[in-house]
């Protein structure tokens, strides 16, 4: 017999961080669109319009990145804990976590990973995380900030190799970020239910579904 | 006739601009002339508006005319006229360049300023044979920069980059054509934040081999058209040597209907164009007269990712296409991931349920 546990996964500053970053990213990639194809997208009246859209977005998901940074590492203390993955993680958890998703899920066997709030990620999504949050995302608000106020920052931008290096790293970042997001959407729908994993970024509760007759057994050892 | 020949002449002066040259404008009647007009002794004698430089004086199309055809009654014993006159005469810019003094006189700025405020009729030169940020300095001369940017904030995203890479008269007058143009800048050495300015015609030749001529600073193999890996080159050389190329949008044909062109408040006037228009540009070299000769570059140099242009960047014209389509793939691949393992997670739908 099935049963249903709750536990607390995602408490509510990472919470309102997900949100204001998902918004505010979706706002980027639709105002970044406009600003470099405005010949053939037009969605906000004027160019001027999706400039300052794109400057603010850009400032909020800068600081929701900061709320992020901030909690873990002061806040909780498990930036390093949930993030960084282990020798393990590297050696054979990565492989086994794509082994899941891309033939085991198929054959229908059980995720190797199981959320806890201690170790919410799986070693593919920690890597992948890291390298996002740590790097990417830095870099990407970094770049953008120097496009925001080019004049004032010229020297900057002259050293990191010119405005032209600049606008094509953020565009390729924003564009790697537009590939995870279709990525990290479809993975969240991998749970026991289509919207098992969407749940717990809204209520914080995420559900853990039991077998009874699992437990007894477990018990009994 | 005179006037006649001279209207003919002032037709024909953008033709003649090009193959100015400083023993063109020394023809006789201004050699006596310049004799006395061209030596600072005339300043203290009877003012600095006495005074004009020879160089740049022979490189403008009036100097063709000669100085006749504009101070008609200057006598043969001048300046030793008994008595004498008030004032030799000056023809009015009107008389040769009507169509434009009509045009000028209509504009917001007629009545502000006069031709000889802007344009110096002994130093005057084209629109192409003057750099965007000299022009900008002559409207600096009345228009404050600071209270420009200031004032341009209220409704330009980053005022400050628009004012620096653009002469203000691609916004506040009409022209047939934009084109962007580039020249080299140079700041000192040590001064890592100080301002880059125009380099000189002097500092650049202290580069080359004595006699070269300047363009061979950048068309390496002296076909007279700069090519990418040129600009490339001069790029990678000149990185860590204070000296870079700065590019601004000039206009090619100018108008004097000086006014706030309406379609200019349009940021897709400029930055919509796609990366079909707009890519024509070329390299100004300082010249002799104190102006520029510009060197064609080769087409599509301002869209080059990383060495062409590495210091301009326009916004929404100037998108590379090898770049939209390394982006275009990696959203591709992402999308891949829903699509391939949606599918394979659909036909396989009974072996989750089995378990």
């Amino acid at each position: 017999m099935k049963k249903t546990e709750y536990i607390y996964l995602t408490p509510m500053p990472i919470r309102i961080w997900h949100w204001l970053n998902a918004f505010g990213f979706v706002t980027l990639a639709v105002t970044g669109l406009n600003i470099r194809f405005p010949d053939y997208v037009n969605l906000f009246g004027t160019y001027k319009t999706a400039i300052r859209l794109h400057n603010t977005a850009g400032f909020v998901v800068s600081a929701s990145y900061l709320l992020w940074f901030s909690y873990y590492l002061f806040v909780s203390k498990t930036l390093a804990k949930l993030y960084i993955p282990t020798m393990e993680d590297i050696r054979s958890g990565i492989f086994r976590q794509a082994w899941f998703y891309f033939f085991n899920y198929f054959m229908g066997r059980p995720n190797p990973h199981q959320s806890t709030p201690e170790d919410k990620f799986n070693p593919l999504q920690k890597t992948v995380y890291l390298v996002i949050m740590i790097f990417l995302l830095p870099m990407v608000i970094l770049s953008g900030f120097l496009l925001m106020y080019v004049t004032p920052l010229r020297d900057i931008i002259y050293y990191v190799g010119g405005i032209k290096t600049l606008v094509s790293a953020h565009f390729l970042i924003a564009c790697g970020f537009c590939s995870f997001l279709f990525v990290h959407i479809y993975l969240a729908t991998l749970g026991h239910t289509p919207f098992a994993h969407f749940k717990p970024m809204w209520h914080g509760w995420e559900e853990l579904e039991k077998h009874e007759d699992h437990e007894k057994k477990e018990d009994q050892h | 006739m005179i006037r006649i020949f001279t209207l003919l002449l002032a037709m024909a002066l953008p033709f003649l601009t090009v193959i100015t040259n400083a023993s063109a404008a020394t023809g006789p009647e201004n050699e006596r002339c310049l004799i006395c007009h061209t030596d600072k002794k005339i300043i203290k004698m009877g003012g600095k508006h006495l005074y004009l430089d020879s160089s740049l004086y022979a490189a403008t199309t009036h100097s063709y005319i000669g100085c006749k055809s504009c101070h008609t009654a200057i006598t043969a014993v001048h300046p030793n006229d008994n008595p004498k006159p008030p004032r030799p005469t000056r023809a009015t810019c009107r008389e040769c360049h009507a169509p434009i003094h009509a045009e000028y006189a209509k504009s917001l700025h007629g009545s502000k300023a006069t031709c000889t405020d802007c344009h110096n009729p002994h130093a005057v030169k084209t629109p192409l044979s003057i750099s965007g940020k000299d022009i900008n300095a002559m409207c600096a001369k009345c228009h404050n920069i600071k209270k420009l940017v200031k004032t341009h904030t209220r409704w330009l995203p980053q005022a400050d980059l628009h004012i620096d890479a653009l002469p203000c008269i691609t916004c506040h007058t009409g022209s047939k054509n934009y084109v962007i143009t580039m020249a080299i800048q140079t700041r000192k050495p040590g001064a890592p934040n100080g301002e880059f300015k125009l380099a000189t015609r002097d500092e650049l030749s202290r580069l080359l081999p004595e006699g070269s001529e300047l363009d061979r600073l950048i068309d390496r193999d002296n076909n007279g058209i700069i090519s990418l890996d040129d600009l490339r080159a001069f790029n990678s050389q000149v990185r860590n040597k204070e000296m870079r190329l700065w590019g601004m949008m000039t206009p090619e044909v100018v108008s004097h209907n000086y006014k706030i062109l309406d379609n200019r408040w349009d940021c897709s006037f400029c930055h919509a164009s796609g990366p079909g228009s707009m890519q024509t540009s070329y390299v100004a070299f300082p010249d002799k007269s104190g102006g520029y000769t510009r060197v064609a570059v080769e087409k599509g140099a301002v869209l080059d990712i990383l060495n062409g242009t590495p210091d301009f960047y326009m916004m929404g014209a100037t998108r590379s296409a090898i770049l939209n389509i390394i982006g275009a793939l990696i959203i591709a691949a992402g999308l891949m991931m829903p699509i391939g393992h949606g599918t394979f997670r659909l036909l396989t739908r009974k072996n989750r349920k089995k378990h």
